[in-house]
């Protein structure tokens, strides 16, 4: 028997070294920190998570007074207020995936300079870090407040994991201002734009300069109160001033892929690399769709008449019983209503008989809110058996709309409603062939005139619940209960009458953030402070 | 010169009917009368062999033409009898450690092919549990003493002296079986890192020298379900889903789904196509399956060369009604052993097997939920024919099917082994033996997944509406799968056995050496132009229709082993073994292990001082220490892993990526378990047996990865669902203890003989040591409880009133029909402090068997209880608008009009209720105990004499069962039945225990 019978080495694995020993291999795992690990069931299908919730069966949207996620998969526990740190439901995973995934940048920041590489490449992949890195510490900020800041530290097994270091909270404005550092090195580190060599999916400065206006806007804001409006106007002019970026001209296409000049990042799928099948997930029973994030009617009521008036307006033309008539075209591009033209039929929600109500098929699927989600639907995508063909649109972490949003608020917040702020918030209108904010605005009034039209540009995609809070608006809009419509039919006219979609809906002072898990307490001996109530 | 013999056989001071008498190395042969007497035709000089299956074969040579009178020892009485144990044999009477046999004529009672399944209820020390029922994955789960580790728990498998071998225990031929041996105790340490977790021997059977015998039999069984859950009806059902959104929308009264003019449609079935009540058990499953076995042997040999050659094979269905589910096995087996020269003696023992598992596309595990989950409101098959799309889509009536195509997966496994023994001339008892084995086996896998086409009923337009489902997006898909596997062993050894004067001295030393080598290839296409065309080649030409993977292993293990075993007089008892193991799986300067023990025994019956007790026949006191190990872990968790995970985007393209996914152990290594057994044995009053073991183990430097106590925020964080992380580190310490005890009584009375035993087994462990969080709260520990308890709230009652509700603490949005939880540390809040451990796991502290037989005239009749206590198995049924009720839940349940129910009030999702998965409780955790009726088997020898006028010399009858009858409070599923560990995310949806009735038959020539 020869000597080293016993020293295998394996096919299937490399040791650190080999990593660090190949700038290829660096780049390959440096690529990979765009997603972090699945932690619990019903997350992570397709591919590991990015940021944030993106496309999962429950849409982080179904925590808000946007939508409910019709089979609960541990939503409604937020909704109702039962958030508490042994029970987290969909809102457990931020913090630990946030922290892997800063160890692993860590990691790679801490032995870049000893991978044999051009320096300039070097420097791109750098920026690509500090970029990731600092967008993981946003998802931690807006959810949880002050963090635990990690600098370049990277804990091993050795490590005394009980040391005080790891369990000390920074404040909102130090996680904020650490955040915002790390954006200025991805700034000056990243690209411009996705050329050949630095292709559509990596982050380019573009991408930077977004997160850090939307980052200082939230550090403007009341519930923050760690930053200027002033700080948080000039950021999104940075990104303004760019040059780069501009609206589509088609709301509803936005959604589907990564084109045009307005996603400024974005995460992309392809076949073999999906997210969840939307359609079939989101789509009305009667189509054989399982109703998953069924709009509330609370969202639906923010959508403005075509002539620019909110629904309330007695002058605004609304009638409740022909509701769907002449509203914003943003509102058509987001949700399927009793009466709306989908895949060449109409969608029938009104009972008895009603082909996506309870009198249709499966019509446990049906939905208990009386609407349905169209936004982000691919109609090319079959809703039938769409395994390894549908899953494929992209999540638009930062898209142009949104900067422009940003700066009207926080112009406004700083300077009042000069033409800046109108110019801003009016360019989104018009793309939504909304008419142009009345001139002559007060602060206040432009102050709520900009709320709903984040509300109704953003839905859907990760905002909602992270503006009612950050105004602090929250204990308002969530303690309104979950609205659906109940749509009935005789004669061929419809009655529309207004319903409780789910029951005991509430918000407390506490769940302005998020618990931090009660095993992570636990872990930490009790020496990380939890937030106030919980 | 022959003349007639005549004779009478005899055992205990009774007669003995139906003993085969034969003359050796002849044909001739007859059968002992009801008196025990027997004649036949022999000649002075020969020798008759004396056979039957409650006794020692003897052998007696004829001297004369005078009666002969013979005394036959029953087998448990034997003295002389010898045991297989690790890397060789003894005997009985001098054994000093602690282990069970079985023999393979008891293995082949129970009607269930797969082997695991004879043990329960059979010897103490074993505890076996079948978890699922499904042909060709219907094995139990073997714990020697129950569970002892917070790591990997199996057992080690040896097949005919080859450590690990390749196919493993379960689907070995019982036929081919002549014993297997359990080792339980620190006489296990010769098998070293492998041995912790107890080792079974198994032998496989050898040709004797003598005339040969054909023995063929065939067995037909007949299969169906220990039991199923009773599930809801439509009218009831609708009635739930009615009070679901009820209680979402509390003003929309109880109604909101279904009138009650439309729930009695439901009830009286007056429209079938609108409102079906069907029982998807019933549409779906086949009240009994098929199963059936032949068995073809030829044994027999010279004095140079003996020989066994057997062919097997096995046949089972499915319980599904026009089910895919098959598995067919065929097997052979041709052990040969040959003198070369008085000295040097060889054996090829060659074996294979080719196992046949078909499966429709839709996994067993899919197919039970989609029958639990579907509602009773739906049809199964529309009253036209046409097949309804059942719970989105999956209609478990054409799941079962092969429609949507199927899993076939080819397994063969070839064993073979050449040994060789040499006795070394020049020194009296010292020889060298060796063998070579080589293992291999081929697993196959082709999945072929079809579209096919289910209906949905559109009453407004009265249009069938057809949904394409399977395969994937309408076209067919095809994943290919092949796995070799080898492992080549190689050992030799030198021993050194003799007898000086009063001293036996039994001695080896051996090395041994393995390697294992795992390859797999992966492939598959989707977007098949015709589904009849299921090849690779023939599948969609996209490149992305295309996809493949693959990956290989090696492994290996270098040990040095030796025993010295002593006895004086066969009195004073002393053995000592020692191994050392090296193995690939640790770093260098890690790799090697030391396993000592040692034991001794006294035989107190042989005393002289003791001869005046003469009730007692045999006493003997044992004791046996050593140190095992355990190295059952992943391979490579030295170094920090990184491998390639291929997902992110970029450009459209999924780019090459890498993650870390081991962080470096560079310490680790064996865990270590440190075993120790005081035994007694005895026989007294001629009839009883008894044995009783008090057992202690305690496990240290159990590999298993800090999770508990290591911070999130440190990043070090461990991915869900799949492999840690951390690396196994060796923290964990687990002391167990308990026993064994084992009565039994043997007699002959009035031409029957008998027996009756009884066993018990009580194991409890206790942790010493696992990873917990820092904060963790004492009664919510691990720490000093025994393995895989359950952490739940204490469910004590339901809110009945609005007053039970302003009195006992509750949950945010508690309401009338939920479960009350414990405030358990009284502050008057319900949170997860409240969560206390359950004093049980899934696996059983106390089982117990009772072993029957008897044998009268031609008949027999054997059978084996089995039962468990002190077990806890939680299940929660997914339940509400997910799928349907039990009917214990849904009959029980509380609502606003049944406010007595005992069952909480249904919810929207039972796991993501506040009365189920938010916060498991133990309304939902049964008492798994039960006693069942494990094996029973009643067989008739037909008489010799009309046989052998056919040419045959022995044709038995018999029928035979297994899993007959079962008592246990547990009310929905079979209580061996749920997950492996203890988890709390079990819904009961597994393929269901069976209960097999069988008859056969076994013909000799």
């Amino acid at each position: 028997c020869k000597k080293n019978y016993l020293d295998i080495v394996p096919t299937d694995r490399v040791p650190d070294v080999a990593v660090l020993a190949d700038s290829a291999l660096l780049e390959d795992y440096v690529i990979n920190r765009y997603m972090s690990v699945k932690l619990q069931d019903k997350e992570g299908e397709g591919t590991n998570p990015g940021f944030g919730r993106g496309f999962e069966y429950a849409l982080w949207s179904a925590l808000t007074d946007e939508s409910i996620y019709n089979n609960d998969d541990n939503t409604w526990l937020v909704q109702r207020g039962q958030l508490a740190p042994e029970n987290t439901g969909i809102a457990g995973t931020i913090w630990g995936r946030s922290y892997r995934s800063i160890r692993e940048c860590n990691y790679a920041l801490n032995h870049i300079d000893s991978v044999v590489m051009s320096a300039g490449h070097r420097t791109q992949l750098r920026g690509e870090l500090h970029f990731i890195r600092a967008f993981r510490y946003q998802d931690l900020i807006r959810n949880y407040g002050g963090v635990v800041l990690m600098g370049d530290k990277v804990y091993n097994l050795e490590d005394n994991l009980g040391d005080d270091a790891l369990f000390t909270r920074a404040s909102i404005k130090q996680s904020i201002d650490y955040a915002v550092s790390e954006l200025d090195s991805a700034i000056q580190q990243l690209p411009l734009a996705n050329d050949d060599s630095w292709q559509l999916g990596r982050a380019t400065k573009g991408a930077a300069l977004a997160l850090k206006s939307r980052l200082l806007l939230y550090a403007a804001s009341p519930l923050y109160n760690a930053g200027t409006w002033a700080a948080a106007a000039a950021a999104a002019k940075a990104v303004m001033d760019l040059g780069k970026y501009s609206l589509d001209a088609d709301y509803a296409k936005l959604f589907l892929s990564y084109t045009g000049n307005e996603i400024i990042f974005a995460r992309q799928y392809a076949i073999g690399a999906r997210h969840v099948c939307l359609e079939i997930s989101n789509g009305p029973n009667g189509y054989n769709g399982w109703a998953g994030n069924t709009p509330l009617q609370n969202l639906v009521d923010a959508y403005q008449m075509s002539n620019g008036k909110d629904i309330t307006d007695p002058t605004s033309g609304y009638n409740a019983q022909n509701p769907y008539a002449n509203r914003d075209a943003r509102f058509y591009a987001t949700i399927l209503y009793n009466g709306a033209t989908y895949r060449n039929s109409t969608v029938q929600i009104y009972t008895p008989g009603g082909k996506d109500s309870k009198d249709g098929p499966s019509n446990w699927n049906t939905t208990k809110t009386g609407y349905y989600l169209r936004k982000f639907m691919d109609d090319k995508y079959p809703i039938d058996n769409p395994w390894n063909v549908a899953g494929l649109q992209p999540w638009i972490y930062f898209r142009y709309a949104e900067v422009l949003l940003n700066y009207a608020e926080a112009q406004n917040e700083a300077t009042g409603p000069d033409g800046t702020v109108y110019s801003a918030i009016n360019l989104i209108r018009q793309r939504a062939k909304q008419p142009a904010l009345p001139a002559g605005l007060s602060q206040a009034q432009m102050r709520d005139a900009i709320r709903k039209e984040r509300q109704v540009e953003l839905a859907f995609e990760e905002h909602r619940f992270y503006d009612v809070r950050r105004w602090k608006i929250a204990d308002v809009t969530e303690n309104v209960p979950a609205y659906g419509v109940d749509v009935t039919t005789s004669g061929g006219s419809y009655v529309y009458t207004r319903k409780v979609a789910l029951s005991g809906r509430a918000f407390a002072a506490k769940h302005y953030w998020l618990p931090i898990p009660r095993t992570e307490i636990q872990a930490s001996n009790n020496k990380i402070t939890q937030n106030a109530g919980y | 010169q022959q003349s007639k013999i005549t004779g009478k056989v005899v055992s205990g001071g009774e007669s003995v009917p139906g003993v085969s008498v034969r003359v050796k190395n002849t044909t001739q042969g007859t059968t002992t009368d009801n008196a025990g007497q027997f004649s036949l035709a022999a000649g002075i000089g020969d020798t008759l062999v004396f056979n039957h299956l409650s006794y020692v074969t003897q052998e007696l040579v004829v001297r004369n033409n005078a009666p002969l009178s013979v005394t036959l020892a029953a087998t448990t009485q034997n003295v002389n009898e010898v045991v297989v144990v690790g890397y060789g044999t003894q005997k009985k009477a001098t054994l000093t450690g602690s282990l069970s046999v079985i023999k393979g004529a008891d293995i082949v009672k129970s009607p269930q092919p797969n082997v695991s399944n004879s043990l329960a209820g059979r010897f103490s020390g074993v505890i076996a549990n079948n978890r699922s029922g499904e042909p060709g994955y219907d094995g139990s789960n073997v714990y020697i003493r129950g569970l002892a580790t917070t790591g990997n728990n199996d057992v080690l498998i040896v097949v005919d002296g080859v450590p690990g071998q390749i196919g493993g225990m379960q689907r070995l031929d019982p036929n081919d079986i002549e014993s297997m041996t359990v080792l339980k105790d620190a006489s296990a340490a010769v098998y070293g890192s492998r041995a912790a977790n107890g080792v079974i021997l198994i032998t496989t059977k050898r040709g004797k020298t003598g005339k040969p015998v054909i023995s063929y039999s065939f067995n037909q069984g007949f299969s169906s379900p220990t039991r199923l859950p009773k599930m809801a009806d439509a009218a009831t059902y609708a009635t739930l889903a009615n009070e679901i959104q009820y209680y979402t929308n509390p003003g929309g009264g109880l109604n909101q789904f279904y009138t009650d003019a439309q729930i009695q449609k439901f009830r009286d079935g007056s429209d079938p196509l609108n409102y079906p009540n069907t029982d998807w058990q019933k549409a779906t499953l086949r009240s009994v399956a098929l199963q059936h076995q032949h068995s073809l042997s030829v044994s027999g040999g010279s004095e140079n060369v003996k020989y066994y050659v057997s062919l097997g094979t096995i046949g089972q269905q499915g319980i599904y009604k026009h089910g895919a589910t098959q598995y067919d096995q065929y097997n052979f087996r041709s052990n040969i052993d040959a003198n070369i020269t008085k000295r040097l003696k060889v054996g090829l023992y060659l074996s294979g097997r080719e196992e046949d598992r078909v499966y429709p596309q839709t996994g067993a595990g899919d197919i039970f939920r989609s029958i639990y989950r579907a509602y009773p409101t739906v049809a199964a098959i529309y009253p036209n024919g046409l097949p309804t799309s059942g719970i989105e889509n999956n209609n478990p009536v054409l799941q079962v099917t092969d429609i949507g195509g199927t899993n076939r997966n080819p397994t063969q496994v070839f064993n073979g082994i050449l040994k060789g023994s040499y006795d070394i001339p020049g020194l009296e008892g010292l020889s060298l033996d060796g063998f070579f084995s080589v293992d291999k086996s081929w697993s196959a896998d082709k999945s072929f997944s079809k579209p096919y086409p289910v209906y949905s009923y559109d009453a407004t337009a009265n249009t069938y509406n057809k949904v394409v489902v399977g395969g994937s997006a309408g076209l067919a898909s095809l994943n290919q799968y092949q796995q070799n596997q080898s492992l080549l062993t190689s050992n030799i050894k030198l021993n050194f056995t003799r007898q000086f004067g009063q001293h036996h001295v039994d001695a080896f030393v051996g090395y041994e050496q393995s390697k294992t080598v795992m390859d797999s290839l992966a492939a598959s296409r989707l977007n098949f132009p015709s589904s009849q065309l299921p090849e690779l080649s023939q599948g969609g030409s996209a490149a992305t229709d295309k996809d493949n993977g693959g990956k290989s292993y090696t492994f290996t293990r270098k040990s040095y082993i030796a025993r010295l075993a002593y006895n004086y007089q066969e009195k004073y008892l002393l053995e000592g073994q020692a191994r050392i193991d090296g193995s690939s799986t640790f770093p260098t300067g890690k790799q090697y292990g030391f396993f000592p023990s040692i034991s001794a025994g006294w035989r107190i019956s042989k005393e002289e001082w003791f001869q005046p007790v003469s009730f007692i026949q045999d006493l003997k006191l044992r004791g046996s220490y050593g140190t095992l190990g355990n190295d059952n872990v992943g391979l490579f968790q030295y170094f920090d892993n990184y491998s390639f995970s291929n997902q992110y985007v970029v450009g459209s393209n999924i780019h090459p990526g890498i993650d870390i996914i081991k962080l470096a152990n560079p310490n680790i290594t064996w865990e270590t378990a440190k075993k120790m057994d005081l035994g007694l044995n005895a026989v007294f009053l001629q009839h009883f047996s008894l044995e009783f073991i008090y057992f202690q183990q305690k496990r240290s430097n159990i590999l298993t990865q800090r999770n508990a106590s290591i911070p999130q925020v440190s990043g070090i964080v461990n991915p869900f669902g799949s492999d840690p992380l951390v690396p196994s580190e060796n923290i964990g310490k687990v002391n167990s203890n308990g026993i064994e005890a084992t009565l039994g009584y043997d007699n002959s009375t009035g031409g029957v003989h008998y027996h009756i035993g009884g066993n018990f087994t009580y194991a409890k462990s206790k942790i010493i040591f696992i990873d917990e969080a820092a904060g963790a709260l004492d009664y919510q520990r691990q720490t000093g409880r025994p393995l895989n308890t359950y952490l739940l709230y204490d469910a004590i009652g339901i809110f009945r009133t609005q007053a039970d509700l302003d009195n006992y603490p509750h949950l945010a949005g508690a309401q009338l029909g939920d479960l009350i939880y414990k405030d358990y540390n009284g502050d008057k809040q319900i949170t997860a402090d409240d969560a206390t451990r359950s004093k049980y796991g899934n696996i059983p502290e106390i089982t117990y068997g009772i072993v029957l037989g008897a044998d009268y005239k031609g008949f027999d009749f054997s059978a084996v209880l089995a039962g468990q206590t002190h077990v806890s198995q939680y299940v929660l049924p997914e339940s509400g608008t997910i799928g349907n009720f039990y009917s214990s839940w849904a009959d029980n349940r509380w609502s606003p009009n049944n406010p007595n129910g005992s069952y909480p009030r249904a919810d929207n999702r039972a796991s993501a209720s506040i009365n189920g998965g938010l916060y498991n409780n133990t309304f939902w955790l049964n008492n798994a105990s039960f006693l069942r009726l494990k094996n029973v088997e009643l067989g008739y020898n037909i008489n010799a004499d009309v046989l052998s006028r056919i040419k045959i010399s022995g044709l038995r009858v018999y029928a035979n069962a297994f899993n007959l009858f079962t008592i246990t409070k547990v009310k929905d599923y079979d209580p061996e039945g749920g997950p492996t560990g203890s988890t709390t995310s079990s819904s009961g949806q597994f393929y269901p225990q069976q209960r097999i009735v069988n008859v056969g038959v076994n013909v000799k020539f």
